[in-house]
């Protein structure tokens, strides 16, 4: 279980979160959805403390953060616990898919090497790249390079993995494949926190939405409830200008044709 | 004056003997200074209370002072200070009965350490934040993130820079025959004035540095290829 409690951050005078509590039950799929900036990335990396937070605690899988008193040693033991999936994906560009994927299972987890391959090679083969194993990132196209991300994280067997926009930077043809396997991992129970823009994919992989402006939260429910009938005015026009948008599109591409 | 073409090959090959000293005085402190250096930026970066600053100043007076003078500075300075101690302490070494050669190393590890840590700072500020924040998302310490994610990527970044700063110790290790050492130029000095050829003399030595630093540019460029394979698409 995952618990966040009264979070809040500043960068210099601006106060971007103001108090954030959530509560994420084992197994469960909980997107974070929002306008840009009202800091739902910032919340997703004071989980682990990517960014330490002012005020609050962490707690994951029992193990009580405070971010005030935080030391070196429990903010480790917390992103040990955790994993993270990133917008730019971030794979170590000096390591094929296979040694990206085993360099935390050898140098954080202490596994022998040959076990870790093994592993290694289970996850890949999971996120359906197992050609591609000893390719280099930058020879991997975005979609390929962000499910060896999502390997990466998965391989290390977290109590949660943070996917902080994971398909933003994807070209749209290359969106698809990603959001299939997160939709392929969440089914198998892992708990996850997902900050996203894909409106219809949060709404088909998550068992719980978030819905965040100017640094708190305005609505959190199940999907039926938060997509159908939303009671909150900000939550409302944040999907009507999504909606909009999308109708926009798919006019303007009628129109072109 | 004529210009006696056969004695330049003459001296080629007399100068060419001194060619382990000169890689001596070249290899030994880049060496030396790549460490001072690798510890320099590391308390640079991290802004270490106390020594940083002193580190600043080591840096910004080593880099704003000649090596000639690094040199002068230690073999003129250090006998003082290390027969003082000695008749303090009751140390039975003399400053007489150290190697000059030990002198020069030390001056230049210290320049070399002065224009290491600059080239590996700039090494480790190009390399993306996002890599650092990767690995420390994974588990991994702060020391651990740096050697094995962080510093790799730097090094292979800094490549050229390194063989850039390993020309520049070729030819800077000539200023070590002012405190008579007898390396390429050293050497060439001793050939000018034996056979009063000054001209044939230098232009030897002269060849011979242009030769090396043409093979060290093979080289680099060799080292080049297979560091950045990473970089380049293509093959793996």
């Amino acid at each position: 279980m995952i618990q966040l409690r009264n979070i809040q951050k500043s960068f210099g005078n601006q106060l971007v979160l103001k108090g954030i509590d959530l509560t994420v039950n084992k197994g469960e799929v909980v997107s974070i959805l929002g306008p840009s900036g009202s800091g739902k990335t910032t919340l997703l990396r004071c989980i682990n403390f990517l960014e330490r937070p002012n005020e609050g605690q962490v707690i994951v899988d029992d193990f009580k953060v405070n971010s005030k008193q935080a030391n070196k040693k429990e903010i480790l033991t917390l992103r040990k616990k955790t994993a993270m999936v990133f917008q730019q994906y971030n794979l170590f560009k000096h390591k094929t898919v296979i040694e990206n994927v085993m360099e935390g299972l050898i140098i954080v987890q202490k596994q022998p090497k040959e076990t870790a391959r093994k592993l290694a090679m289970e996850v890949i083969e999971k996120v359906g790249l197992t050609e591609k194993a000893n390719a280099y990132p930058v020879q991997l196209s975005g979609g390929q390079q962000q499910r060896v991300g999502i390997a990466r994280a998965l391989a290390l067997n977290p109590e949660v993995i943070l996917l902080d926009e994971p398909t933003s930077a994807l070209d749209p043809e290359l969106v698809f494949e990603v959001l299939e396997v997160i939709k392929r991992i969440a089914d198998e129970g892992i708990t996850m926190i997902i900050v996203t823009h894909e409106v219809s994919f949060a709404k088909d992989v998550s068992d719980y939405i978030v819905f965040m402006d100017q640094g708190e939260v305005v609505e959190e429910g199940i999907p039926t409830v938060i997509f159908n009938n939303p009671k909150e005015e900000r939550t409302k026009r944040f999907f009507k200008r999504i909606n909009r948008e999308e109708d926009n599109l798919e006019s303007n591409l009628t129109n072109a044709i | 004056m004529q210009i006696d073409i056969p004695f330049i090959f003459t001296a080629l090959t007399e100068i060419f003997k001194a060619l382990p000293l000169t890689m001596i005085i070249t290899l030994v402190p880049l060496m030396i200074g790549f460490l001072i250096g690798i510890g320099i930026t590391l308390i640079r970066i991290r802004k270490v209370k106390g020594i940083y600053r002193l580190a600043n100043f080591y840096v910004s007076f080593l880099r704003g002072t000649p090596a000639l003078m690094h040199i002068m500075l230690i073999y003129l300075g250090l006998p003082l200070l290390i027969d003082k101690m000695a008749e303090t302490f009751h140390w039975s070494i003399q400053s007489t009965s150290i190697p000059i050669l030990l002198f020069v190393l030390m001056a230049l590890s210290l320049t070399a350490g002065a224009y290491m840590s600059e080239i590996i700072r700039a090494g480790i500020l190009a390399v993306d934040q996002g890599q650092l924040e990767a690995a420390e998302s994974i588990g991994m310490t702060g020391f651990q993130a740096m050697r094995r994610i962080v510093f790799p990527q730097a090094i292979a970044i800094s490549l050229p820079n390194l063989c850039n700063i390993f020309i520049g110790f070729l030819h800077t290790s000539s200023i070590a025959f002012i405190v008579s050492q007898k390396e390429l130029t050293g050497a060439a000095n001793i050939v000018a004035s034996n056979n009063l050829k000054f001209l044939e003399a230098y232009i030897a030595a002269a060849l011979i540095y242009w030769g090396l630093t043409i093979i060290s540019e093979k080289v680099t460029a060799l080292l080049e290829k297979r560091v950045t394979v990473y970089n380049r698409g293509g093959v793996a």
